[in-house]
């Protein structure tokens, strides 16, 4: 559930190609045309979510309950990265199927089973910090993939995708990890998601341990998750510094 | 015959004549230029001596290196061809001692695949000096170890939650409730099913002395027993639910169960009498026994008996946790099956390419 923070590992197509060149071929003309059409859709989008921040922060001239006005486009947009799986499944991108599944499903979580089913905890600060960060970086990302598939990456973005992590990234699970610990007392008291024994198919589930649970799983996760980001940084960066003294 | 470094090219015999040096004639000694000149020539490195035919034997000289630093680890030479490479490795053990020989993989490529132990070093050779890339397959356990430890903790697992211990269920309520007979048929039944394993890992499978990593084993003993301990904790619960529809969904998932263990047992005699006999150039046939006869459809019977038994304990317990296990056990067994067929297929091609992999008819 971790890897939902403010970067997503490396999704097959891009820099990653460039540097180590796999036996795999790349993907079909018409499945190239697909994921360009489809990442500059989901640019689009987070572009539409970030201006709607914007302009209700302008609007208001406070950035408190800011994600009503966000509401609808980052629920749509944040359950359109489930593709994603698909893309990683049908081989059209070179990544984890599990690895995509896990990172997608966790923020999808959080939009969808956390934010959205506990009302109460739409009005907290820590909501905002998340979606900010997820904003950035999937804009960044969504770019960062559009312009690696048309072979015309420019290093700003490149610069940005692999750096601006190090800060995004603490600051989504910071986020996220509150916006769940706000959860809790609701989800207790409601009982919300809960089965309880007796039932005809054996089976209890307590949905407040789980949000625990999900939270413990961030303190293995993220770690491993943002130093592979850095070792990513130095790789590729590096390679990328390389190419301009040898020009 | 184990060095640390390479070394330079053998050493010659300190010979003044090889070295370049000068013969010193004695003046009264009269020799003829003929017997001076095949003098020189047998002293020197133009002319090696003759070397009788039958003690010739070609050494390998066998250069270990790092798979991911390429740094050379060590070199074992004097190799006889006959060696295999797991004589390579019991050498390679006596310079590191810390790596015994299960625990060493050796690639003849980067990213090739690993060397059986059986592997001949002359067919390897392209040269006097071969070259294998080592890597460290980390801490190893055999595979009757290995199965021995994933069998035996769902059997005491289930045992413990069957005994309702106080720690894990409210004791008040564990008196009070009356056990369906279900429960009792449920331990019965999952007993049976490892013990099974457990007897047919000690006296039915034989293992050729493989090895497996220790990370392999703890994580098939966290899958294995913590499913164990999910599936249990329900089936003895105090406020169990017995199936929907009663005496007979029970009766026959159970009479499923036990068919489909029964099978799974005679499969396994089979594939175990077909492997001992020497002979593997047929696949294995159906006996007298009905429950072989299964191999007249699939390639891999043993899975589909397996996926058959849990498919009837979730039946027989209506219990959704056994349903998830039985789930996945599906898809493990189908991907070890598929793995399995597509070897049968390379090697007797005609007898199973009318089968299927694990289910009859459809997959």
């Amino acid at each position: 559930m971790a890897a939902a923070g403010g970067s997503r590992a490396d999704n097959g197509y891009g820099s990653q190609q460039q540097q180590q060149p796999r036996r795999r071929k790349g993907p079909g003309a018409l499945a190239t045309a697909y994921l360009v059409i489809y990442n500059v859709v989901m640019t689009a989008g987070w572009l539409v979510i970030a201006v709607g921040l914007v302009r209700a922060y302008l609007a208001k001239g406070s950035y408190h309950s800011l994600y009503y006005s966000i509401e609808k486009p980052l629920k749509f947009f944040q359950t359109g990265a489930l593709l994603e799986i698909l893309h990683c499944a049908f081989g059209i991108v070179p990544s984890s199927v599990v690895l995509t599944a896990f990172q997608v499903m966790s923020r999808v979580f959080l939009t969808w089973a956390v934010t959205h089913s506990v009302k109460e905890v739409q009005t907290e600060d820590c909501v905002l910090l998340f979606v900010v960060a997820w904003t950035i970086t999937e804009i960044i990302r969504y770019s960062f993939y559009t312009f690696s598939l048309l072979n015309h990456l420019p290093y700003l973005i490149k610069w940005a995708r692999y750096t601006l992590f190090i800060v995004l990234y603490p600051m989504g699970v910071s986020g996220e990890l509150l916006t769940i610990y706000a959860a809790l007392p609701f989800v207790r008291q409601s009982g919300l998601y809960s089965i309880s024994l007796p039932n005809k198919y054996n089976f209890s589930f307590d949905y407040y341990t789980f949000l625990i649970l999900v939270m413990i799983s961030y303190i293995p996760i993220f770690p491993q998750l943002y130093f592979h980001m850095l070792h990513q940084r130095r790789k590729v960066l590096s390679h990328t510094e390389e190419h301009k003294k040898s020009e | 015959m184990l060095r640390r470094q390479k070394l330079g090219a053998p050493e010659h015999k300190r010979d003044p004549a090889a070295h370049g040096g000068t013969l010193s004639m004695s003046h009264n000694n009269t020799r003829s230029f003929f017997n001076f000149s095949q003098l020189v020539l047998s002293a020197g490195n133009l002319k090696s001596p003759p070397v009788l035919k039958h003690s010739k034997i070609t050494y390998f000289e066998v250069e270990i290196l790092d798979v991911q630093s390429k740094k050379q680890i060590c070199i074992v030479d004097k190799v006889p061809p006959s060696s295999t490479l797991l004589d390579v490795k019991h050498k390679f053990h006596k310079a590191c001692p810390q790596w015994y020989p299960s625990r060493v993989g050796l690639q003849l490529e980067r990213n090739g695949p690993y060397l059986k132990d059986s592997v001949n070093i002359q067919s390897l050779a392209v040269s006097s000096i071969i070259t294998l890339y080592f890597t460290d397959l980390g801490q190893q356990v055999g595979w009757t170890t290995f199965f021995l430890t994933e069998y035996t903790g769902p059997l005491l697992i289930y045992l413990l939650f069957y005994i309702r211990l106080s720690t894990i269920y409210d004791q008040v309520e564990s008196t009070k409730n009356f056990r369906h007979p279900v429960v009792h048929l449920a331990c019965f039944c999952h007993c049976l099913h490892y013990i099974r394993h457990l007897l047919e890992t000690l006296f039915v499978h034989k293992f050729s002395g493989g090895h497996t990593p220790l990370k392999n084993m703890i994580k098939g003993c966290a899958f294995y027993w913590g499913f164990t301990s999910w599936i249990a904790y329900y089936i003895n619960h105090p406020r169990y639910t017995p199936p929907s529809f009663g005496h007979r969904q029970v009766s026959l998932a159970a009479l499923g169960f036990l068919m489909c263990e029964a099978g799974n047992h005679f499969i396994n005699v089979a594939l175990a009498h077909q492997n001992h006999s020497g002979s593997k150039a047929c696949f294995p046939s159906p006996t007298y026994n009905p429950f072989t006869w299964l191999f007249l459809l699939v390639s891999c019977p043993n899975y589909t008996y397996e996926v058959g038994s849990w498919i009837s304990f979730t039946v027989m317990t209506q219990t959704l946790p056994v349903g998830i296990f039985a789930f996945l056990m599906v898809i493990q067994m189908s991907l070890w099956a598929q793995k399995k067929h597509k070897l049968y297929l390379k090697k007797f091609y005609p007898e199973v390419r009318r089968k299927a992999a694990m289910i009859p008819i459809i997959f």
